[in-house]
């Protein structure tokens, strides 16, 4: 397994020395990975952060000497971040909006995909996003649920399924397959051969899954009683390794 | 009142959407539900505050410490890390993930979120981008920071916040919130949730 993982770790290694500024959410040995619901990320040189109703962008070329280059103002209620090559997919509460990083020190918005309010964290490739929309009491009206977006054409990304779920927070991708933490109806397991129609496959259950970050063959829960580690190396079946307790 | 300048008012009026201060009545919020009127005292959260210097010092804890108010993941290479919410970051020994555990805490206090490149932890504290070196366990030191550059974290950072719901007395953003303690509070700001 950890051989496993090492190998792994140098193929991505020499697969991301060649293009540096990618910024692909896959695990890499540069920069790691970050779950779902983060609000922070790095891609080539620059960090990026969200906060409610700004997107600010921070030069760390020179790591002894970071540097804020840029500070947009945002629709309202910016939740999440996630990283995919030279493009920033935004969670809102009011919608996915897509920015292109051609000019890494000003992120553009190319593209949004507006819907019902709702808490929103995304994951996303060069074809698909997928969002997650929580419609309770907090977040607003929208149907609770998986929403899977065809994004080839990133100025107007188009719904191509909705699976309802009740309490859906975190979400990661591997290759083959989508895991969704849905609270304490367990953690979803999905077929994404066909991406833009995944088919439910199993349910890990268990109490309290808010996010997940597949990695390489460890798929890491962050659940409510502690971290939950699975083995992935068949990526539709996690096989339990470990719980670490709060 | 608090509120220094017509911005902060203007940035607590839009963003904090479920707290409000309390003038006198309860506002409805939209849903139908409007909190009872609180009376002159009441027992509610009150501010702790430490001096800059002090509240922003980031250290490392070499022992395990439970976690409370878990937040974000992230891994790296064999290792773990979770955010504990306003107060630092988990550090997880996943050399052997059958044998995976905690091996120490970053002290971070106003500490929210986490990115890593290379051999240095990218975090916040408070209003803070910190630069954390952790190329060494043993030695995990801050390596370079670029202050007051998340604007809105300075009033919006989970620290900034009571941990519950109810009454508390509103901070003062002029200072650095350590921690939350009960008491009987006269100034009130409501948190719904």
């Amino acid at each position: 397994m950890t051989k496993l993982k090492y190998l792994n770790n140098i193929f991505w290694s020499l697969v991301l020395l060649s293009c540096e500024k990618t910024g692909d959410a896959s695990a890499n040995l540069s920069t790691g990975k970050g779950g779902s619901l983060s609000k922070f990320t790095i891609i080539g040189n620059y960090v990026y952060a969200v906060s409610s109703h700004f997107l600010y962008t921070i030069d760390i070329s020179n790591p002894s000497l970071p540097s804020k280059v840029n500070e947009s103002p945002l629709n309202f209620d910016m939740e999440t971040l996630y990283p995919y090559k030279n493009r920033l997919f935004i969670g809102s509460k009011t919608g996915l909006y897509i920015y292109s990083l051609e000019q890494p020190s000003a992120p553009k918005l190319i593209g949004e995909a507006k819907h019902g309010r709702s808490c929103d964290p995304v994951v996303a490739n060069d074809s698909v996003s997928y969002s997650t929309l929580k419609g309770s009491t907090f977040c607003g009206p929208a149907t609770s649920g998986l929403y899977v977006y065809d994004v080839r054409n990133l100025s107007a990304p188009v719904l191509t399924k909705l699976i309802p779920l009740n309490e859906p927070i975190g979400l990661g991708m591997a290759d083959s397959a989508l895991y969704v933490c849905n609270a304490n109806e367990g953690l979803k397991v999905y077929d994404i051969k066909d991406a833009y129609f995944p088919i439910e496959k199993s349910t890990v259950a268990g109490p309290g899954f808010i996010d997940v970050i597949p990695y390489d063959n460890l798929l890491i829960c962050w659940t409510a009683t502690g971290i939950n580690l699975y083995d992935i190396t068949n990526q539709l079946t996690p096989v339990f390794i470990k719980n670490i307790a709060n | 009142m608090h509120c220094k300048s017509p911005l902060l008012l203007i940035l607590l009026s839009t963003i904090h959407f479920s707290c409000w201060k309390y003038r006198g009545s309860a506002p409805n919020d939209g849903d139908g539900y409007s909190p009872p009127a609180p009376p002159v005292k009441v027992w509610g959260y009150k501010p702790v505050y430490g001096v800059e210097s002090t509240a922003k010092t980031i250290s490392f804890t070499s022992s395990p410490r439970q976690v409370v108010s878990g937040g974000n993941i992230y891994a790296f290479q064999n290792y773990i890390f979770q955010v504990e919410t306003g107060y630092g970051i988990h550090v997880i020994d996943n050399s052997i993930s059958s044998d995976a555990h905690r091996v120490g805490f970053i002290n971070v206090n106003g500490c929210s979120q986490i990115s890593i490149k290379g051999d240095k932890l990218y975090t916040n504290s408070y209003d803070d981008l910190v630069v954390i070196d952790f190329s060494d366990l043993s030695h995990i030191r801050e390596f370079s920071r670029a202050k007051g550059v998340f604007t809105e974290y300075r009033y919006y950072s989970p620290i900034a916040q009571p941990p519950g719901p109810g009454f508390y007395e509103c901070p003062d953003y002029g200072n650095f919130v350590v921690a939350w303690q009960m008491d009987s509070v006269t100034q009130q700001c409501y948190k719904s949730f």
